[in-house]
């Protein structure tokens, strides 16, 4: 992810209401109307976490993947399931989890491509399971954002999680 | 052995009680023979990586002279951990807490201030190096531990079940390699229900799964037609039990072929496997739609077959092994390891990498809906009513054996819904826990 400059603050503003809608949608099963703010190439990766040896190695392996989807593989294996005719079936999330999220420390930068813009954004999901207690996982985020007539869309997010051993109700999430 | 067929009768507070689980600690994880990695993480002398046995945290090294060894990690002064990294690479392990240092063979080399703290003639280091696994050994990449030195060999300990093991890991020219770190999760449930799941429960597939089925991960007959000639509507499988409840379920898809074809593989492997396994393992893997299954207690592996992942009409196969941790009575942590063919193609690997990932991983539809199962399992044996109530365990006690002349060793039955291979677990688990 490289370094450039910071985007003007009409920018960063936009930017964290984009997020802010976008994290609304998840959290409010508006499944349809989030595919709608996705871009057709969306991929969304989060590396497996590890606890390294070195102050200078990063908290995850730098290749190997713990998650790696597209939109139609979100739209079809994760979503369809939970539609009124297929939901009584997807045991593991009936009664459905419950997911909050908190998007915070958003950062905006230009990136030279003139229609896309590199978002670093921190988020913290609260996760319920049935009658369990809520848990917590947090994560950064690195987000390619696309102009395009249709507004902005997500076109790319990859999720760094702040958990080597991962403790919630399911791994299966969109940070 | 324990036969499979026996009677067992299984109360669920084996779930959920804490002596249980004690005993357990003591029992089955101090004797038996254990998963701890895979021989391609620590492929350099000094690579190390941290596991667990039981509850005790073990470093898994190779030494400088490429020996692995498996070391208990904690200070032999102390008791401070010497590891606290996931994997590394160190000839030596030195303690935070007063300087001891430990040659990677598990070897006490240096005291700090010994003179001044022991006296004169210092201390005995060669009584201090630090506890090591009684025997190590490996087998197709899978290394194995025990604590246990009265432990039979590796190869007596699987007895027929390295034959399995021959026909999922040993079918490759150049091996396999662990992709990657294990991810590691988290599972509100006792390590025992995914065990014995993974042990051969083929009865739980087409309910628990019922949406992977509809979303078309499960080679429909419009798919199976593609690959080869349609034999049946049915799905057929074989199950087996291999003494010291280790048990495998095998299920072949309904096709005719006139040569073995690896379905899921690069054709261009094929030829190998045909090499490297005898007639009855191509058996075991012609048409092979899933394969999994568990060696005794916490380790299982997989080897499934996926369509429509990433693709309409694509598919592929991927080799995944998981083991339990114990943590506590309703607490496991799993640890998840994708293997693949080292000289595969990359694109072949990418789709399987993907297949896995959306399935089987850690974070794969398949796992959401079964960790459910486990964690439910966990929770209602709890209650002190459930916990005398014992478990239905009688599926496919009337299966026909294999034919002898199928060559397949073990106590095999012909028969892919069952709880043989449950009831081969649990015999065991009690032979040990009696
Ligand atoms: S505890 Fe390790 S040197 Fe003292
Ligand atoms: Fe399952």
């Amino acid at each position: 992810m490289t370094e450039t400059t910071l985007a003007p603050p009409e920018v960063q503003a936009e930017a964290a209401l984009f997020l802010a809608v976008e994290a609304e949608l998840i959290d409010d099963r508006r499944y349809a109307e989030w595919l709608d703010v996705v871009a057709d190439d969306f991929v969304y990766t989060v590396p497996v976490p590890v606890t390294p040896d070195s102050p200078f190695a990063p908290h995850h392996d730098p290749e190997a993947l713990l998650l790696d989807e597209s939109k139609e593989s979100i739209r079809h294996l994760w979503f369809r399931r939970l539609e009124a005719d297929m939901h009584e079936f997807a045991w593991g999330e009936n009664p459905p989890p419950q997911f909050r999220h908190f998007v915070s420390n958003v950062r905006a930068r230009e990136t030279g491509e003139p229609d896309e813009l590199l978002v670093r954004s921190n988020v913290l999901l609260m996760g319920r399971r049935q009658s369990d207690q809520p848990r917590y996982i947090t994560a950064e985020r690195f987000d390619t954002l696309r102009r395009t007539p249709a507004g902005l869309l997500l076109a790319r997010r990859h999720a760094v999680l702040d958990q080597t051993v991962i403790d919630f109700p399911q791994p299966r999430v969109l940070l | 052995m324990a036969d499979a067929d026996s009677d067992v009768t299984v109360p669920r507070r084996v779930w959920a009680d804490g002596d249980v689980h004690k005993r357990e600690l003591a029992r089955i994880f101090r004797t038996c023979w254990q998963f701890v990695a895979h021989d391609s993480e620590i492929p350099e002398p000094g690579d190390y990586v941290t596991r667990r046995i039981g509850r005790d945290s073990v470093i898994v090294t190779r030494d400088e002279t490429g020996q692995v060894r498996v070391l208990l990690n904690t200070c032999r002064h102390r008791g401070v951990p010497l590891c606290r990294a996931d994997r590394g690479n160190t000839s030596h392990f030195r303690c935070s807490y007063h300087g001891w240092t430990y040659a990677n063979t598990g070897e006490l080399r240096g005291v700090t201030f010994q003179r001044d703290v022991y006296g004169q003639g210092g201390i005995d280091k060669s009584e201090l190096g630090l506890f090591q696994a009684a025997r190590v050994d490996t087998v197709y990449g899978l290394v194995f531990a025990t604590w246990d030195p009265e432990a039979p060999s590796l190869e007596d300990y699987l007895g027929p079940m390295r034959w399995y093991l021959h026909t999922v890991f040993g079918k490759f020219d150049h091996g396999l390699e662990a992709v990657g770190p294990p991810v590691r999760t988290m599972v509100r449930a006792n390590w025992k229900p995914e065990g014995e799941n993974l042990s051969g429960d083929g009865y739980h597939t087409f309910v628990t799964h019922q949406s992977a089925v509809e979303l078309g991960l499960f080679a429909s007959q419009d798919d199976l037609a593609r690959m080869a000639a349609v034999a049946g509507p049915r799905f057929t499988g074989r199950t087996v039990h291999c003494g010291n409840g280790h048990t495998m379920r095998i299920q072949r898809m309904p096709l005719t072929v006139d040569a073995p074809a690896y379905f899921g593989y690069p054709r261009e492997m094929w030829d190998e496997f045909d090499r490297n396994l005898s007639e009855a393992q191509r058996e075991a893997q012609s048409c092979l739609s899933v394969g999994h299954g568990s060696i005794f207690p916490n380790m299982s592996f997989l080897e499934n077959f996926k369509t429509n992942v990433d693709k309409q009409g694509d598919h592929a196969r991927y080799i995944r092994v998981t083991l339990r941790y114990p943590l506590g009575p309703a607490m496991t942590e799993q640890l998840w390891f994708l293997l693949q063919p080292r000289h595969a193609d990359p694109e072949w690997r990418r789709l399987s990498r993907l297949a896995y990932l959306r399935t089987n991983g850690p974070a794969g539809m398949f796992e959401v809906d079964d960790t459910e199962n486990f964690v439910g399992i966990t929770e209602a044996a709890a209650g002190d009513v459930a916990a005398d109530l014992p478990i239905v365990l009688d599926g496919g006690r009337h299966h026909p054996p294999t034919p002898e002349e199928a060559g397949w060793p073990g106590d095999v039955a012909d028969g892919d819904r069952t709880e043989k291979t449950i009831r081969a677990f649990h015999g065991r688990w009690q032979e040990l826990m009696s």
